[in-house]
């Protein structure tokens, strides 16, 4: 009785949703209400679930179960035009604007009502946000920042009761981000209800009202912002059994790293597009970990290093050479190779077999002209059985392999170049527990036969568990040296979400 | 610097227009016969019906896809519209029956490419085959002659004077459309397609929708262009129409209709047309042989497109490079905030 | 079911339509079972079977030539005029042909690869680009690009027209060219990075492998493969010409999609072209044979083109409301 009245007053109540892609449980019964003039913050890890749940509000995937009332009433979501019509607006984080139409093109867009007053209406709450863009420019001229501007405008001038504020500010600038919460504010006096997803846990206590954490498509916890600390925002984005499995151990050799040679790996105030001064030394034997956020530029960095991105300043050396700018096929002769992060788009050969993908990197090593299928049949079954790849046979197609075969896939493919230092980013990301042991297992080994191993990883518990020192990137700059007694868990979350206490290290 | 490469390539119509005063001016000084008025009513009128493929072509260039098929549809229209006029039957009735051979083939085209996931390419390379022999079998392949005069004359037909009425028309229906595409609400939606799927798929604009209309009018306007071929050549053979839509998409990037989809107008495309068909008579005029015309146009077409897609490779990666630097440069903010934020809190 | 699996049941499924295909016009003119009528016949199309041999290459790594027509006659006209204008010796002019027809791939190549130019209008640039050429090496010499050039010596003619031991000898190149490029594709490093480029273009740079390089090579061969056409067919006519091969384009594309290679790129065969190309070729002799004229061929070889690529790429999740019934209707 009492929850059908909240349902009704609330403007968004999301009941018990499910969503699966394939086999993969990404939503496993979210339940969250918005109700007029709140604000929302969702926040969680990668992976967590959170753009999926939006996706769903947005009318782009519909749920597997679970119900949508929208103002009360039961809706499907089954299209973008639908939700747009329920008044549900999403500004997503990479703006999505239209390159080569004017800024007054972009938002008028799709609006019925006449152009004349529609204008007039932009005009005025562009003066009223105090935001100076030019509505006769092309959007592609605009400054991310200025499109993200934009974007938010769309939202706002359609009168959308609902909107999801996908990280509005990672590219905003202070004055930007002050002025946006002064209209969010305005907007909630008139009754708009907001989700407001965001790594920025300072930004939680400064706009929202309520706060709610998503941690493997569960809603962990939830309530008002007033009732948290930020502590206690960081503790319930870890996992549950932390503590018990730090302590389990059995999987790590907890080999230490001999410091005394000489460094493998070398950065001198590397700087490119989206890093900024890196230097750091990798010494044979380690794992050195690197934790951050996603855009915290360690991809950017790693991809840098590897050939495949600009070099704008600095140097690379390896074992003492200076690889700065090489090619990538010179770069991965020379010992170093990497793991990329997007498995998919960058990682895996989908419509081949599992050999085909084992030796992408290191045919030209196993012979001249023709390719010697047994050769690559050997490798391929060795690691196969080296890293107990569950598949058929060699000759299954990658694309039907489980995502942490996959994974185990495409880390043999470049160990099998064999090379003195590997860089893997994102190594766990998306597969499931027993194939993460069984990674974990493998980079341990790596470690004993003294490859150096640079460790990318949005997963905490990952670097607290391998790591034998970790750094910590944020915002494109090293913030943090961690040594292997100080790895703590609270330590790196809190350093890659940029509120680190600067007595700690 | 970025600035004025933008304008270059945004209003693509301004040069296009300076570039066909420039051809004629310099084709003139050698050869003032052929700017003369009669004579630049002649290459109008040449033009019409490639202006009309160009227009038909835009719109589904605009929705990023492309259409080979039109030169067929071109021909099968000529053909049913000839074969229609000889048997004696209505004006009424020829130009709906044309029509319709343009209209189907722009769904059929259309349904491949958005439900059945066709690669337009694919889709319309096939059906420009089918259409090819369909017309064939459809003639028997005879050529189709013995046409009535009414419909012949109607292309030389001249209105105000001395202005040919087709040419008239193809301005004014270019105009409307022209004023269509980038005032009208629904207009606007075939760009939005182009330049960005995803975001126009947000906004709620129907995309298969909006690409399927596109390539039905690209069929329609061939067909348009099939009946302006009968009316102006009199006679339909066996190859009318064959590489024509090669013209049109030449005429359609060369007046800055990009590739990419969601930049140009039927403005630049119509004066693009023009420029393909100037090119041909320009060579006459300056008694240079014929034989050149296929390698100056492939020439153009080749120069234009390539300079095209090193100048959008550019604009994409140099945004790419601002994101992220952004994001390095934001340190400096931050860090004031972040001193600010934890100082208000701890008071 | 393993790729290799698929492909074989596709290439089954050719060799059947095959096979029925020369039943059937066997049954309307007995003439066209004997031996020596179909291996001649080949003559006809050989073109379409060379050429789309090494226009797979191109299309698995996602790209597609359709310039190959026009490079048929330029290469014709190349042979035509230095034999007759510059006076080589008519076999000297051939390996220049090839020459020519490798820089025009390469051309092709360096502006999808490198510019960055779409396949498709790349080559339609250059389509126009190379039959221009022709026009105007034809043009400049004085020769008519109508009649074009003939009287070659009998040597040269023999190419096409000759025989060892009974089989003609274009049918010994293309069998020749086959395990050229199935070797070339299947067996070595090369081809496995033609596969590799064109299945993630991606992973295949973050294997250190040069995509670009590797996609403009594909374009040099097929660009020299219609050169070599453009000779073979200069020869069996007894006339060089620069509209040679201009409306063969459709065929060639056909005779790739058909043999089982995807037109999205990272799948296919030379096996399954070569199949396909002969199914392609035999059903216009066919035609031919049974008294009907080869125009009608094209509605059939572009109603096969988008079947074939329809069945490969046909998944139900195009069909979302059809989905959602069928969905239904197995839960109920």
């Amino acid at each position: 009785m009492a929850e059908n009245e909240l349902n009704q007053n609330s403007l968004v109540y999301l009941d018990d949703i499910k969503k699966s892609f394939a086999t993969n449980l990404v939503l496993k019964g979210v339940t969250l209400k918005l109700n007029p003039g709140e604000i929302v913050a969702i926040i969680g890890g990668n992976g967590a679930g959170k753009s999926t749940l939006m996706k769903i509000l947005m009318g782009i995937y519909t749920p597997d179960s679970g119900d949508i009332y929208i103002d009360g009433e039961k809706s499907s979501l089954l299209s973008p035009s639908i939700s747009l019509q329920k008044g549900i607006y999403y500004v997503p984080q990479e703006p999505m604007l239209f390159p080569n139409m004017t800024v007054e093109e972009n938002v008028l867009i799709g609006m019925k009502g006449n152009r004349k007053e529609l204008k007039h209406r932009l005009v005025e709450l562009m003066k009223k946000l105090g935001w100076n863009i030019s509505l006769s420019r092309t959007a592609d001229t605009l400054s991310i920042a200025e499109q993200q501007l934009i974007e938010i405008v769309r939202g706002l001038l359609r009168d959308s009761k609902i909107l999801i504020l996908d990280e509005p500010t990672s590219s905003l600038t202070f004055k930007e981000i002050k002025s946006l919460f002064k209209i969010m504010r305005d907007l909630r006096e008139q009754g708009i209800g907001m989700f407001y997803i965001t790594h920025r846990l300072t930004e939680v206590f400064e706009i929202s009202t309520h706060v709610v954490l998503l941690r493997d498509g569960k809603i962990t916890s939830s309530g008002l912002v007033a009732d948290f600390t930020k502590d206690m925002l960081i503790r319930g984005l870890l996992p549950e059994d932390i503590k018990s499995s730090i302590e389990k151990g059995d999987m790590v050799s907890g080999s230490s790293c001999d410091y005394s040679k000489d460094s493998v790996l070398e950065l001198e105030n590397l700087s490119g597009y989206g890093f900024k001064d890196i230097s750091f030394k990798l010494y044979p034997g380690e794992i050195l970990g690197i934790a951050g956020v996603v855009g915290a530029g360690r991809t950017e960095l790693a991809e840098a290093i590897f050939g495949i991105g600009e070099i704008v300043s600095g140097r690379v050396l390896l074992n003492k050479e200076d690889i700065t700018g090489y090619k990538t096929v010179d770069i991965v002769n020379k010992g170093l190779n990497y793991v990329p992060e997007d498995r998919h788009y960058n990682g895996i050969f989908s419509i081949t077999d599992v050999v085909g993908n084992m030796t992408s990197c290191s045919l030209r090593n196993l012979s001249k002209f023709y390719t010697d299928h047994r050769k690559e049949k050997e490798i391929a079954n060795k690691y196969i059985q080296d890293f107990r790849i569950k598949v058929t046979g060699h000759d299954q197609m990658m694309k039907s392999l489980s995502g942490g075969n996959q994974q185990k896939v495409v880390i043999a493919r470049m160990l099998a170049t064999m090379p003195r230092v590997l860089v893997l980013d994102e190594p766990t990301r998306g597969i499931d527990a027993a194939a993460r042991a069984d990674v974990y297992k493998i980079i341990d080994q790596l470690k004993k036969e003294g490859l150096a191993v640079l460790l990318i990883s949005s997963d905490l518990e990952e670097i607290v568990e391998l790591a034998d020192r970790s750094l910590t990137m944020y915002n494109g700059i090293i913030n943090g040296e961690f040594k292997k007694e100080h790895i703590d868990i609270d330590k790196l979350m809190a350093a890659s979400f940029g509120v680190l206490d600067k007595e700690v290290i | 610097m970025k600035f004025f490469v933008n304008k270059f390539v945004k209003n693509r119509e301004v040069t296009v227009v300076l570039f066909l005063l420039i051809l004629f001016s310099l084709v003139g000084l050698k050869n003032p016969a052929f700017i003369s008025p009669s004579n630049l009513m002649l290459t109008l009128k040449g033009s019409v019906m490639y202006i009309a493929l160009a227009i038909g072509m835009a719109f589904v260039i605009l929705t990023k896809e492309i259409d080979v098929s039109v030169g067929s549809i071109l021909g099968m229209s000529a053909a049913v519209a000839a074969t229609m006029l000889r048997n004696g039957r209505g004006l009424f009735s020829i130009i709906i029956v044309t029509l319709m051979v343009g209209i189907v083939s722009g769904l059929v085209n259309g349904i491949g490419v958005t439900k059945f996931k066709i690669p337009s390419i694919v889709m319309t390379l096939g059906t420009n085959g089918i259409l090819r022999g369909l017309m064939f079998i459809y003639t028997g392949g005879k050529w189709v002659e013995n046409l009535p005069d009414y419909f012949k004359q109607a292309s030389q037909k001249n209105i105000f004077g001395s202005m040919n009425a087709f040419v008239f028309f193809t301005f004014i229906v270019m105009i409307v459309i022209h004023l269509y595409l980038t005032k009208a609400r629904r207009g606007k939606y075939f760009a939005a397609v182009g330049d960005n799927l995803e975001g126009a798929n947000l906004v709620g604009i129907k995309v298969n929708f909006m690409k399927i209309l596109a390539f039905v009018l690209s069929g329609a306007f061939a067909s348009i262009a099939g009946m302006v071929y009968v009316s102006q050549v009199g006679f339909v053979g066996n190859v009318a129409g064959n590489g024509a839509e090669m013209t049109a998409i030449a005429s359609c990037v060369l007046g800055g209709v990009s590739l990419n989809g969601g930049l140009g107008s039927v403005l630049g495309a119509t004066f693009g047309a023009i420029i393909m068909n100037s090119i041909n008579t320009a060579l006459v005029f300056l008694k240079v042989p014929a034989y050149w015309n296929n390698t100056i146009s492939g020439l153009l077409l080749i120069l234009i497109v390539s300079s095209d897609a090193l100048i959008s490779r550019y604009l994409v990666t140099s945004a790419i490079k601002q994101r992220l630097s952004v994001k390095t440069e934001s340190n400096g903010d931050s860090r004031k905030e972040e001193i600010g934020g934890e100082i208000n809190e701890q008071i | 079911m393993s790729r290799f699996k698929k492909l074989l049941r596709w290439e089954a499924a050719l060799v059947v339509l095959l096979a029925l295909q020369i039943v059937v016009f066997g049954m309307i003119n007995p003439r066209f079972l004997r031996l020596n009528v179909l291996l001649y016949s080949v003559n006809d199309f050989v073109s379409i079977s060379i050429i789309s041999l090494f226009v797979t290459f191109v299309i698995i790594t996602g790209g597609i030539d359709i310039s190959v027509g026009s490079i048929i006659g330029l290469s014709s006209v190349v042979v035509g005029i230095l034999w007759k204008m510059a006076g080589f010796n008519i076999f000297a002019t051939i390996p220049v042909a090839l020459l020519v027809g490798a820089l025009s791939g390469a051309i092709n190549g360096f502006l999808v690869a490198y510019v960055g130019v779409q396949a498709m209008v790349a080559t339609l640039g250059t389509m126009l680009l190379y039959s221009g050429f022709s026009l105007v090496i034809m043009g400049i010499s004085g020769s008519s690009a109508f009649e074009g050039i003939s009287g070659m010596p009998l040597a040269f003619l023999n190419i096409a027209n000759g025989n060892v031991f009974g089989i003609p000898n274009p049918f010994i190149i293309f069998a020749a060219l086959i395990i050229i490029s199935y070797i070339l594709l299947h067996k070595t490093k090369y081809g496995r990075y033609v596969f590799l480029v064109g299945i993630n273009k991606n992973a295949a740079r973050y294997s250190g492998i040069d995509h670009k390089l590797v996609t403009l090579s594909t374009y040099i061969l097929s660009g020299t493969s219609a050169a070599l056409a453009g000779v073979i067919l200069t020869s069996y006519l007894g006339s060089s010409r620069p509209d040679l091969g201009a409306e063969l384009t459709l065929s060639i594309v056909t005779a790739v999609v058909l043999g089982g290679t995807l037109i999205t790129g990272g799948s296919g065969g030379v096996i399954g072209t070569a199949l396909a190309s002969v199914i392609v070729g035999i059903l216009r002799f066919g035609l031919q044979m049974a008294g009907i004229s080869s125009q009608y061929i094209s509605v059939g070889v572009g109603l096969l083109l988008i079947i074939a690529v329809a069945i490969k790429g046909l998944s139900l999740s195009n069909f979302p409301r059809l989905r959602k019934l069928l969905e239904r209707a197995i839960r109920n």
